[in-house]
């Protein structure tokens, strides 16, 4: 639990600079636990790649071998693309570690920070305006 | 519990520092806020092919934030902290004049994503979480992240927005406004030029748009008067007044906005019923406990 927590430490000094104002969007506010963030090792089972939301269902097993059908809420193609995110950029079976603030029901969906994949890179790998503008990058 | 579903919620105090700290650097930052470029950045490296025209409104824009502001998403709004973390034009309302019933019975019935009013997009009935149209104004303010273009033909200037590739069009031969026209998503618009003005006024808006996503009403004796300006070659400024007698019991008169010629160019966004209600049924209503997921 320790080393986890401090995975998730060191992510979220990292990337959610980068994160959070990317996937800001329609309504998130409101359906998700701002001031909270979990992290779940997961295989994608569903990435759907659609304007104006992208989402990512993934299912994660407990203890008990159950397992837990999650969803993330994800913003627009052009944003995402430009952060790195693209129409082929995960499949069915693929191991994530994902990062994410939970919904206020309680239910297995959350408003994603970030995401790393099985080769470690990590997306969304910067900042971006939902017109394609870096806001990481001093230059624009 | 704890092992393979890592469940780890992160809530220490240098976690909370970090993710606070990150918000800063768009949300709250003086002059640079979410979706918003940074002022002194604005004339960077900006395109500008032809000689300044006060008469060519043609070319993309999108609009900056105001320092130490926030984005707008009407005709005016202000800042409203509804909760911590909620990122500020969540927390932000519109301040139109005082209703009438019939609008506030409208405005009332209105389900909201953002101000004070939020519910959950799943428990919500904006038009935009099912792709129906956004109408105009309401698609104007998302020039905070999705520019519009202008382009100017002879007869006509058309207003080009990106998000839900819509198109409007201001009829520049001569003709009036008609008296009681059929009512469109985007209404029907006259222009002309008063000096280096550009006027639009416009009429015969289909009363199930909402003016803003804060659920402000509007009927089909919507009018409204907006004056644009080139003011140099970067800028365009436009002040707008709606005039709305069933709705609303005075003229609503906006804050001036000043778009800058966005770097880029438009692209494609529509908004797709059918995959907006994938996202729905796979992400928003299980998200609020709508159903399983």
């Amino acid at each position: 639990m320790r080393l986890r927590i401090a995975t998730s430490l060191a992510m979220v000094v990292g990337l959610v600079m980068v994160g959070a104002p990317l996937l800001a969007h329609h309504g998130t506010g409101v359906a998700y636990v701002r001031d909270k963030e979990v992290t779940l090792k997961g295989t994608v089972t569903e990435w759907f790649w659609a304007n104006p939301h992208c989402g990512l269902l993934f299912d994660v097993t407990d203890e008990k071998g159950e397992v837990i059908h999650w969803g993330a809420e994800l913003g627009n193609p052009h944003s995402l693309s430009e952060a790195g995110f693209s129409r082929d950029a995960f499949k069915p079976g693929d191991k994530l570690t994902i990062t994410g603030h939970p919904a206020k029901s309680g239910a297995p969906r959350l408003e994603l920070l970030h995401l790393v994949l099985a080769d470690g890179r990590v997306l969304p790998e910067r900042s971006v305006k939902g017109n394609g503008v870096h806001l990481d990058d001093p230059s624009q | 519990m704890r092992n393979q579903f890592t469940f780890s919620i992160v809530a220490p105090v240098a976690l909370v520092a970090c993710s606070c700290a990150a918000f800063a650097q768009t949300y709250g930052t003086k002059g640079y806020s979410p979706g918003a470029w940074k002022p002194d950045e604005l004339a960077k490296g900006l395109s500008n092919p032809t000689p300044f025209d006060p008469h060519n409104l043609s070319g993309v824009w999108s609009m900056p934030t105001k320092p130490g502001y926030f984005e707008r998403h009407s005709l005016n709004d202000k800042p409203i902290k509804i909760a911590p973390n909620v990122p500020p034009q969540m927390g932000s309302d519109a301040y139109p004049p005082p209703m009438t019933p019939w609008g506030k019975a409208k405005f009332d019935a209105a389900k909201v994503s953002y101000g004070p009013r939020a519910v959950a997009p799943g428990e919500g009935n904006d038009p935009v979480s099912t792709c129906e149209p956004m109408g105009y104004p309401r698609d104007l303010w998302e020039a905070n992240l999705r520019p519009f273009e202008f382009v100017q033909t002879p007869d006509r200037v058309l207003q080009h927005m990106q998000y839900h590739d819509l198109w409007r069009t201001i009829w520049t031969d001569g003709r009036q406004l008609p008296k009681n026209p059929d009512p469109g998503w985007n209404g029907y618009s006259v222009g002309r030029w008063e000096g280096d003005t550009f006027v639009v006024e416009s009429g015969g808006y289909d009363d199930r748009t909402w003016i803003d996503h804060f659920g402000n009403p509007h009927s089909d004796q919507m009018h409204l008067v907006e004056r644009y300006k080139r003011v140099n070659a970067e800028s365009l400024e436009l002040d707008m007044t709606l005039t709305d007698p069933k709705t609303y019991t005075a003229p609503w008169v906006g804050d001036k906005i000043t778009f800058v010629r966005a770097k880029v160019a438009i692209f494609e966004e529509i908004c797709s019923p059918s995959e907006e209600g994938h996202f729905n049924d796979i992400i928003r209503d299980p998200a609020v406990g709508k159903s399983k997921p």
